[in-house]
């Protein structure tokens, strides 16, 4: 099993005659995700990669009633309504790739999916990867680099960043373990899907022994795990990394990092290191420990 | 981006908010002009800083004369206020006060909606009121009207975007009304100006009975700048709006959150990501700090954990930069040049993770163009993995030898933060 990605998963990528689309498109197809088509206002009729593409998300489910997950690759101007689109479509699960979306906009697609109970994975989100299974997004880069940093294991890996979602990935991989599924979740303030909602999901599921974390300073979403876990409703072994420990040398107010990432007092690295130890997180130092500390478990 | 209050004010009166009637007076500026433009004689001098506490830090004065006044403003541009540097201050009306309040929008993230807070105390921080004088109501950002708008009270305690939260809601909400406007007309500068924080506090009554907004604390949204600059308000036009409704963000002078004025560096790199293409990967991010070592990072992640990496092993970065996504050459080009024309550097710490997409000879090329412009002779230490990396360190090695560089580079066998001990060993060994 895996979280998010199995094998009846079915994708659309909106924008996908976009450079990026495109790049996307290939590089899901070479890691053998079922994309059925894509989305450009205008381009209807026309083929990408061998792909059919549509005039509107609607056509492109009309066609193909049982598209699981849309991915958006569409400048960040566009970006609201291309994923208010997918909602209003009824697509179940909604990839965000796009970057600098207003906050605004985010929140207005938050609110509308919702309603509809859908997940919203993103914004700037570069994708999730269930190794052997498949890839939404660009997660991993290239097949032949995604096949060196992941093979399928026991390892369950969350990062707000996605180049560190490569990254500690790979220093998985390098400590001879693997990974179930790997979830960039996006730097922004708002987080579509956060660390407690991919932390559900990796509970329920049976080939995840143990979860590691690439957090940050700033935003609040790493409390939201000491509730989880005093809840019990995560109970597997967790470690997790939290950058930007120098961060509390700089003024408040100051984003560094992600747009997520802005120095508040009393949400620093350090605090949130505290909160989470007390409730029997193991905290890594530094982001190559995650694996060191997560071996025993896996 | 924080506005400084004066900035902040004039958003609100554009939303029909009462504020008292001010001057800003700018380093230089003639203050005696300002004071009879002003026409009182009774005025408050205001600090203009981008951090909260300025009374309490003796950043205003109230004055009765010029005399005073200009020996406020002296004082007040002599000090730094909670490490902030004073770049100007505000002389406003003196408000004879009824009652101080406290009004502000922002976005709570635990629920990724926007909260509007309402206490009974005002002219304190908000995190020291107790949270039974607090009263929270969710909202829900498709609302274009501010949900408790229309005379009556809801009969239950629910609105669209969830519950109002307070241990004392009924009486909470009798007071509110008096409010119900303002915060309406807060709602709706919330909407249209994309802001991330409003926060008004204290907000007054007065003795005559107004309403009216004795601060503004404003935090813009970085990524909204292209709904409010020039274009945008050539867009209102053709659809036959009022261009000046859009307010030009360009025009707020630059600023940093560091207690400082930005150094030209700082200046010269926000340039970078402006333009058509500013979301085509972000290459302009610098902050100057005080340490020897310069850094180009990739990636927001990497980029705060090498920070940490870095303090760990001893060195002090010269800088915080960092270059994301998948930038065309040119932009890394002219933030490395930026990053390396910092006098007195010691070393040069070029890391980030293994790439997703990022093409890892493209940014190099860049990175190559201004080692072969500015030619350092500081020790380098090179990190980097992704597409095109086998191309992008046959670049840098070239670059090396031809400049005859100091250089180690390393690919993903390494990790980042061994390469951090790495620069420390060769520097400590020099």
């Amino acid at each position: 099993m895996s979280i998010l990605i199995n094998k009846n998963t079915k994708v659309l990528v909106q924008g996908i005659t976009g450079n990026e689309g495109e790049k996307a498109t290939k590089a899901m197809l070479d890691y053998g995700t079922n994309v059925i088509g894509g989305v450009r206002p205008g381009k209807g009729g026309e083929e990408v990669l061998g792909k059919p593409v549509f005039n509107t998300v609607a056509e492109a489910v009309a066609k193909f009633p049982d598209i699981t997950t849309t991915t958006i690759y569409v400048p960040p101007f566009a970006a609201k309504a291309a994923i208010l689109e997918a909602i209003e479509s009824g697509i179940p699960q909604i990839n965000t790739i796009v970057e600098r979306v207003p906050i605004r906009d985010t929140a207005y697609c938050l609110a509308a999916a919702k309603e509809k109970n859908i997940q919203i994975i993103g914004p700037s989100s570069l994708g999730y990867i269930s190794p052997g299974i498949g890839r939404i997004g660009v997660v991993g880069g290239p097949k032949a680099q995604a096949d060196e940093i992941f093979t399928p294991g026991s390892i369950g890996i969350i990062s707000r960043s996605g180049g560190m979602t490569n990254e500690v990935s790979w220093q998985v991989r390098k400590a001879g373990l693997g990974q179930s599924t790997a979830v960039h979740v996006g730097g922004d303030l708002l987080m579509g899907t956060t660390y407690a909602d991919l932390l559900k999901l990796f509970e329920k599921d049976e080939q995840t022994k143990a979860v590691i974390i690439f957090g940050e300073h700033g935003g609040s979403y790493e409390f939201e795990i000491v509730d989880l876990i005093k809840n019990k409703e995560y109970t597997k072994p967790l470690a997790i990394y939290i950058g930007g420990k120098f961060a509390s040398t700089l003024p408040e107010g100051m984003n560094i990092g992600h747009a997520g990432a802005i120095v508040e007092r009393g949400k620093g690295a350090e605090e949130k290191a505290k909160a989470l130890s007390e409730v029997g997180v193991m905290i890594a130092d530094r982001y190559e420990d995650l694996v060191t500390l997560i071996k025993p478990f896996a | 981006m924080n506005l400084y209050e004066f900035e902040g004010r004039e958003l609100l009166e554009k939303h029909g908010i009462i504020i008292p009637i001010g001057e800003v007076v700018r380093r230089g500026d003639n203050i005696v002009d300002a004071y009879r433009k002003l026409g009182l004689e009774e005025v408050v001098v205001k600090a203009q800083v981008l951090s909260g506490k300025r009374g309490k830090n003796n950043g205003i004065r109230f004055c009765n004369s010029l005399e005073e006044v200009e020996k406020a403003i002296d004082e007040i541009f002599n000090m730094s206020i909670r490490g902030q540097y004073v770049s100007s201050v505000l002389l406003t009306e003196k408000i004879n006060i009824e009652s101080e309040n406290y009004l502000s929008i922002t976005y709570d993230t635990n629920r990724k909606q926007p909260v509007l807070v309402f206490s009974s105390e005002g002219g304190m921080d908000i995190e020291d009121v107790s949270d039974e004088k607090i009263l929270r109501i969710p909202l829900d950002i498709r609302d274009s009207v501010f949900p408790l708008v229309g005379g009556a009270m809801p009969a239950g305690r629910q609105v669209r975007g969830g519950f109002i939260e307070s241990n004392n809601s009924s009486n909470f909400l009798l007071i509110l009304e008096e409010y119900l406007e303002i915060a309406e007309k807060l709602w709706q500068c919330f909407l249209t100006e994309d802001t991330r924080v409003l926060e008004i506090n204290p907000l007054v009554k007065t003795k005559t009975g107004e309403i009216m907004a004795l601060d503004a604390k404003v935090a813009l949204d970085d990524d909204a700048f292209y709904r409010h600059n020039k274009e945008a308000g050539e867009r209102a036009k053709e659809k036959g709006l009022d261009p000046a409704s859009i307010t030009d963000w360009y025009k707020f002078e630059s600023r940093t959150m560091l207690g400082r004025r930005a150094t030209e560096r700082e200046i010269a790199v926000q340039e970078i990501d402006k333009g058509e293409k500013y979301y085509q990967g972000t290459a302009g991010k610098y902050i100057e700090l005080e340490g020897d070592i310069a850094v180009l990072f990739s990636g927001g992640g990497a980029s705060i954990a090498n920070m940490d990496a870095l303090y760990q092993v001893g060195l002090k970065p010269s800088n915080y930069t960092e270059y994301s996504g998948n930038p065309p050459q040119e932009k890394v080009f002219e933030l490395s040049k930026i990053v390396l024309s910092k006098p007195n550097l010691k070393g040069l710490w070029i890391v980030g993770g293994v790439a997703n997409f990022t093409d890892i000879a493209a940014t190099f090329a860049g990175i190559v163009q201004a080692i072969d412009e500015l030619k350092p002779n500081f020790p380098i230490v090179v990190r980097r993995a992704g597409p095109n990396d086998k191309e992008g360190i046959r670049m840098l090695e070239e670059c090396a030898k031809r400049n005859n560089l100091q250089i180690k580079i390393f690919g993903k066998e390494v990790s980042m933060s061994e390469t951090a001990q790495v620069l420390a060993d060769i520097i400590s060994s020099n």
